[in-house]
């Protein structure tokens, strides 16, 4: 088609520069990570089954529903659209294991929306990640449901019924002897098996309620209180719907990092600063000395590099990876720099490995999360860029 | 040297700054084509609406291309000359896009495009003069070359940097100019080191067009010129920041690159000065770089001074209504509302887009994204909090005196916020009324 030229005077728009974007809306940014956190939470509804995508779908629909009412109620638009509410809702989601009444889900996401969102302002205006903040408060009303150490055991679907099988009645599974979920029959009648969660028998290792096995530590650990460490990888261990399935999380991490939405420095300086961690805080050795036994990354048992197995279980096992890869990368609770973003995930890991080994709660990644959320302030503040031609450092 | 530069890369001298999608496929292979003039031209009388000059023509007068029809008045004024040859029939005034209305003469053409008679001889005393004499123009800021060369002389430069950098997206005009012509160029570029007794002359030119480079490290043997091929992020190509990575001096807040004794000068006014000194051709022509979606035929022009934007856009055909039209690059540029605006000597480009880029602004989400690109390392989030207030401290006046202007913060925003606009708009405010207080106090 060939346009006459005289339409040009047809209204000429006027704006100041620049005249071309980059492209890159909010909208963008919070349908990505939305598809992102979907990939997980997909991976979860195949490892946990409907209740999984039950939970995740009343989560989304309580922080969508709570939006609108709110906004309707202030006559006011909401800003950000429903992404951010959808998007509030599904992490809230991902951090709950699927086995919590509907209703857990559903006051969670209205929490995480009013209290973690909207007394703050709308988006752009909280300094605390709003589905952690409604993760936190869930796990305060709900000890008896949530607590690990109230429950032993956790369900998780059996070979042969992934996707559709029920979590109802799970056959329970002694961790001595479990050869890992890929090597248990397949039963029609089991449905679902429960066991510990890997992070709940980690964090008893550290408080050093297992007896050592004739000097023997960390070998008795590995070979008969946690799965093998590939189950993990896969995300096929109990735990919350997208907190296990380390491999999907990585995916999404790595496609948001490919959008250029997550800076590759927040997973993996978290992640190397909570191995650090690991490799190098004590652990109470459980011996009839009761003293610590410090740098496990350097333990040797029978020949084997047992230290740096352990290690790895406590990478992948908790909400560590979930936080990591979805949760801590959140623009607006974190610093503006790439540099101060890896000072805050530096700090997210240390802290969630040292409330791991010595500290009595919960959902410790969430915690730091939300802990180092209040210092983003000061670290922007540190962390100014030298402006071209002055002297002065800030 | 070819394969150490293959080997080592452009040097990289700034923090920040982004490499942009550049959109420079249509025009960059297509040589530069002549616009002739078939309209009636509107010829501005005066460079600027600051370099006065005294007309020389009337209406009914005929003109020869080349030929002088506003002389200049002062020291910091420029003459102009008739871009081709025909008869006076009005003078009127005319709006141009960075001065608004300046007085100008209507030459209807006659279709033979007689030059004028070249009279005048090259002497090398004569050169400053030379250039005043045939409308010589820096573009950005715009101001006479003579005037240029005599701050230059008065501030004791050592450095002289010619650029060739064109790192905004769409321009190809200096990248054209440069693959069509380059030996007088780098003629030109002795000249004036000579004149203005420099030490070191470089020339900057993009290292991505590694042919060029090439072409241009061979013609420069054996002079004392040297080549400094640059990575195309933007902004390179803005004087502070070529300052900064040629020779690792950083131009105080709201200064120009003479306070740290180095002169930047752009290819259009060596271009300019090649065909003034050598070919006594005064400035009758720019090259404009024509493109954006709405255009059929993107290309370099070469437009005869007083061409209307819409003769142009007849000219290059259009496949879609315009509804953004924009004088200079897509970052720095100025949108254009009338379709009469002319092509003045100081057009780098006119783009043509069919659709508007709009803004929808949302509070501010904290990507750091505007920190992290920033070329000289403000906080545009924080900056513009400042709108609503009365008085800026003496920290963010030299900031906001130290922001190029360069657009990237409002590029990259994904709250789609006017950073550099409001920026731009606080700077003016706070920075101009405290210069006049502090000058009474
Ligand atoms: S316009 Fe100014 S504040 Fe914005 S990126 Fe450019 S120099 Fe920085
Ligand atoms: S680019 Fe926009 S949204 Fe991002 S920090 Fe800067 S002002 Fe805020």
């Amino acid at each position: 088609m060939k346009a006459d030229a005289r339409t040009i005077p047809g209204g000429w728009v006027a704006l100041a520069a620049p005249h071309r974007l980059g492209g890159s809306t909010h909208l963008d940014i919070l349908r990505s990570w939305t598809l992102a956190a979907g990939i997980v939470g997909l991976c979860g509804t195949v490892i946990f089954g409907a209740s999984a995508a039950k939970v995740l779908l009343v989560a989304m629909l309580s922080a969508i529903a709570t939006d609108c009412i709110v906004g309707y109620a202030r006559a006011r638009p909401v800003v950000g659209g429903l992404s951010h509410a959808s998007l509030t809702g599904l992490l809230l989601g991902l951090t709950l294991p699927a086995t919590v009444p509907w209703y857990i889900p559903a006051i969670g996401s209205l929490i995480a929306v009013v209290f973690g969102k909207i007394v703050f302002g709308g988006l752009g205006h909280f300094c605390w990640q709003p589905a952690l903040v409604g993760r936190v408060v869930l796990q305060l009303l709900f000890l008896p449901t949530l607590s690990l150490s109230l429950h032993p055991t956790w369900p998780i679907l059996a070979p042969g019924h992934l996707l559709v099988g029920r979590l109802d009645q799970p056959q329970r599974v002694e961790m001595a002897g479990y050869g890992g979920w890929f090597a248990q029959p397949h039963d029609a009648n089991v449905q679902a098996l429960a066991m510990e969660r890997p992070v709940q028998t980690l964090r008893a290792f550290a408080q050093g309620r297992f007896r050592p096995d004739g000097g023997l530590a960390y070998e008795p650990l590995l070979r008969e209180k946690l799965p093998p460490w590939q189950d993990s990888i896969f995300g096929l261990v109990p735990g919350g719907i997208g907190e296990t399935c380390t491999l999907a999380l990585i995916i999404a991490g790595l496609y948001l990092i490919y959008r250029g939405f997550l800076r590759w420095q927040m997973p993996v300086v978290m992640i190397a600063a909570a191995a650090v961690a690991a490799a190098l805080l004590p652990v109470e050795s459980g011996g009839n000395e009761g003293g610590y036994d410090w740098f496990p990354v350097f333990a040797v048992e029978q020949g084997r590099a047992v230290g740096v197995a352990y290690v790895l279980y406590h990478l992948t096992s908790g909400e560590l990876m979930l936080g990591a890869f979805l949760i801590a990368g959140d623009m607006t609770t974190t610093p503006m720099r790439a540099r101060g973003q890896a000072l805050f995930a530096a700090g997210v890991g240390v802290l969630t490995i040292f409330m791991r080994l010595y500290g009595v709660v919960e959902c410790e990644c969430y915690w730091s999360i939300l802990a180092m959320n209040t210092l983003v302030g000061v670290i922007d503040g540190r962390l100014r860029r030298r402006v071209f031609g002055m002297d002065e450092e800030p | 040297m070819s394969l150490l530069l293959n080997l080592l890369g452009p040097r990289e001298g700034f923090e920040g700054g982004l490499f942009l999608p550049d959109f420079k496929q249509a025009t960059s292979r297509r040589p530069i084509e002549n616009v002739v003039a078939r309209d009636p031209l509107r010829v501005p009388l005066q460079v600027s609406r600051t370099m006065p000059t005294k007309p020389e023509v009337a209406v009914g007068d005929s003109v020869l291309r080349g030929q002088r029809i506003a002389a200049l008045v002062g020291t910091a004024s420029v003459s102009v000359h008739a871009p081709t040859s025909g008869r006076v029939v009005e003078i009127d005034r005319v709006w141009t896009a960075r001065e608004g209305f300046l007085p100008c003469a209507v030459i209807e053409p006659d279709g033979r495009d007689t030059a004028a008679p070249c009279n005048r001889t090259w002497s090398e005393e004569s050169m400053v003069l030379q250039l005043a004499e045939h409308g010589v123009i820096v573009p950005a800021p715009l101001m006479p070359a003579h005037e240029l060369i005599r701050q230059a002389t008065q501030a004791g430069v050592t450095d002289l940097i010619v650029s060739a950098m064109e790192t905004e997206p769409y321009l190809t005009s200096d990248l054209r100019t440069l693959v069509e012509q380059h030996g007088r160029f780098l003629d030109m570029t002795g000249e004036l080191a000579d004149a203005l007794g420099v030490h070191h002359v470089y020339f900057a030119l993009p290292y991505r067009h590694r042919r060029v480079v090439k072409r241009v490290c061979a013609e420069a043997a054996g002079r004392h010129i040297e080549i400094s091929p640059l990575s195309d992020r933007y902004p390179q190509c803005q004087p502070n920041l070529l300052v900064k990575t040629i020779l690792d001096r950083e131009v105080p807040p709201g200064g120009t690159p003479l306070d740290v004794e180095a002169v930047v000068v752009p290819l259009t006014t060596i271009r300019m000065a090649a065909d003034a000194v050598f070919s006594d051709r005064p400035v009758t022509h720019a090259i404009v770089t024509v493109a954006g979606d709405a255009v059929e035929h993107a290309g370099t022009y070469r437009v005869p001074i007083g061409t209307s934007v819409r003769q142009l856009a007849d000219r290059v055909g259009l496949l879609a209504p315009v509804r953004q039209a924009v004088w200079g690059g897509p970052l720095t540029g100025i949108a254009l509302t009338r379709d009469e605006t002319v092509i003045s000597a100081d057009t780098a480009a006119i783009l043509l887009f069919s659709q508007v880029h709009a803004t929808n602004p949302v509070p501010c989400i904290r990507c750091g994204w505007c920190v992290e690109d920033c070329p000289v390392g403000l906080d545009p989030a924080a900056l513009v909090q400042l709108e609503p207030a009365s008085s800026a401290d003496e920290q963010t006046k030299a900031h906001l005196k130290t922001c190029l202007d360069c657009g990237l913060c409002s590029y990259v925003c994904p709250a789609t916020l006017p950073l550099a606009a409001t920026i731009h708009r606080a700077r003016e405010r706070f920075c101009t009324t405290s210069s006049h207080s502090s000058g009474g106090a």
